[in-house]
């Protein structure tokens, strides 16, 4: 058996049930904005969300979690990171879906890949000494079954991505052909992404792209949403 | 390590009156003398001696203010980052607010022409019932050819810490590239705005009055309002010039002044 890719594969399936359906992240307003109008601009604007929300913000908290887990630093500098991910997402929606999100991921994943550092990672969300995120359940799951960092990074990096065009394909609306050939075309970019991410120090982590953080601030005042961020 | 400006100022109450109990300045950084615009609650302008932050200069100021004093704080003029060849600008700033003390701290904008390299820390610590208001305006300056955005980069790191916990880190990095102008970074804008605030009683009904106030009075100006973890709200908007910058923040700041701390405008004179 495959260690490494079926659980990856597992995690990210669209039909995971994380919640990331729900959640546009301020997408949505560009497509009610008719920023997001087709396949093309929402190329551009899937581009930009890698080469700034995902690779300074989740990607890097992935990675840095990961070389956390690896060198046994201990759950300290986790939550540290949990910490920034949450008060550096400056839009109540988006930073509360993360949340929600990570919650529901963090005890899915107990139930799946069960692992001390998980249960632990669980125990101080639920005493609200956490808030729980993605790139750091990830982070847990991948060090438990002993996978390759970047395997991991690229994996996570294509479930946000594809999540991202899934709902967009649902909220422009575009065909699901359009939606997956877009897919293949942000193969190239994932992989770039991650090799930047592995660059990156902990220093880089939570810079923001102004003009995402507005839109997803927009989000709240739409009059009609079919997301929840 | 030697600074090329300190600046450290302590306020604190004397009767109905919040006064500048002690104030130590040395190199490139100092202040006027209080003026007191309101009765009781002094403002005080920060003051740059030369003509702005050259190559690695470095910069730090400290604000404390003490149990239930109200201190304003500005600049009397914008602050200026010229080239940095070899070592970027460092500033520096911490900020202790005592209990049930107020803070505005409205600087002028921060403007960083061709070659500039900027790094720009500010950490305050606050109590639950003590209030901050707090602003930021990034432009680039002109280039000799006429162009924006031929500075290196800015990096601006704010964070705030309630009670000792973090609940605020805005973190932006700006690096002007090929994608600069475009879809979620600065769409087009040149300059970028942030007025914060934290108060007890800030909340969601406030915050939508708030916004129901500002895009009324600037129904252009593409903004964002938001609810921060805990008791506090952001404000960030993108525009192209520093003149409706300062009017959406001076607005947002009175608004907040009238509401939270039953307070009229303030009219600072520069």
């Amino acid at each position: 058996m495959d260690n490494e890719l079926l659980p990856l594969l597992q995690l990210c399936d669209s039909n995971f049930p994380s919640g990331a359906f729900s959640h546009s992240f301020g997408l949505e307003t560009y497509i009610q904005e008719q920023v997001i109008v087709d396949k093309e601009s929402l190329k551009t604007a899937i581009s930009a969300f890698v080469d700034n929300q995902l690779v300074f913000s989740d990607g890097l908290a992935c990675r840095l979690s990961c070389e956390i887990l690896e060198s046994s630093r201990g759950m300290n500098e986790l939550l540290e990171i949990d910490r920034l991910l949450y008060v550096s997402s400056l839009a109540m929606e988006t930073r509360e879906g993360n949340r929600r999100i990570g919650e529901r991921m963090a005890k899915l994943c107990m139930e799946l890949y069960s692992s001390t550092t998980l249960g632990e990672y669980l125990h101080f969300i639920k005493n609200k000494q956490g808030y729980g995120h993605s790139a750091l359940v990830f982070a847990f799951v991948a060090h438990h079954l002993q996978m390759d960092k970047e395997k991991v990074l690229s994996a996570y990096l294509f479930s946000s991505v594809s999540s991202l065009i899934q709902n967009a394909v649902r909220g422009v609306p575009l065909g699901q052909t359009d939606g997956q050939k877009l897919l293949v075309e942000m193969q190239a970019k994932i992989h770039e992404a991650k090799n930047r991410i592995m660059k990156l120090t902990k220093e880089d982590l939570g810079a923001v792209s102004p003009g995402l953080e507005i839109a997803q601030m927009r989000h709240e005042r739409l009059s009609v949403r079919l997301f929840m961020s | 390590m030697s600074y090329t400006g300190v600046l450290d100022l302590f306020a604190s109450k004397k009767n109905d009156k919040t006064i500048i109990s002690s104030c130590y300045y040395h190199g490139a950084l100092k202040i006027t003398r209080p003026i007191y615009l309101e009765e009781h609650s002094p403002s005080i302008y920060l003051i740059h001696v030369g003509g702005g932050y050259v190559n690695g200069d470095s910069y730090f100021t400290q604000i404390q203010v003490d149990d239930s004093a109200h201190l304003l704080v500005t600049t009397q003029s914008s602050t200026k980052v010229y080239k940095t060849p070899t070592e970027p600008v460092r500033q520096q700033t911490k900020i202790k607010l005592g209990f049930g003390s107020v803070l505005e701290y409205i600087p002028d904008s921060l403007i960083a022409y061709e070659d500039a390299r900027f790094i720009q820390e500010t950490e305050v610590e606050m109590e639950r019932d003590s209030c901050f208001f707090y602003s930021d305006i990034i432009t680039p300056g002109w280039a000799k050819d006429g162009s924006f955005f031929k500075y290196e980069w800015i990096r601006s790191k704010l964070r705030i810490y309630r009670d000792g916990q973090l609940v605020l880190f805005d973190h932006l990095f700006l690096e002007p590239d090929h994608q600069m102008n475009g879809i979620m970074q600065m769409e087009g804008s040149t300059h970028i705005g942030t007025f914060i605030l934290i108060h007890e009683q800030v909340n969601k009904k406030f915050l939508d009055k708030l916004y129901s106030h500002l895009i009324g009075n600037f129904p252009d100006v593409h903004l964002g309002l938001s609810g921060l973890p805990d008791q506090g709200g952001i404000l960030r908007l993108l525009a192209n010039h520093s003149g409706i910058m300062e009017a959406v923040i001076a607005e947002a700041q009175t608004f907040s002044r009238r509401v939270l701390l039953n307070k009229e405008s303030v009219l600072w004179r520069k």
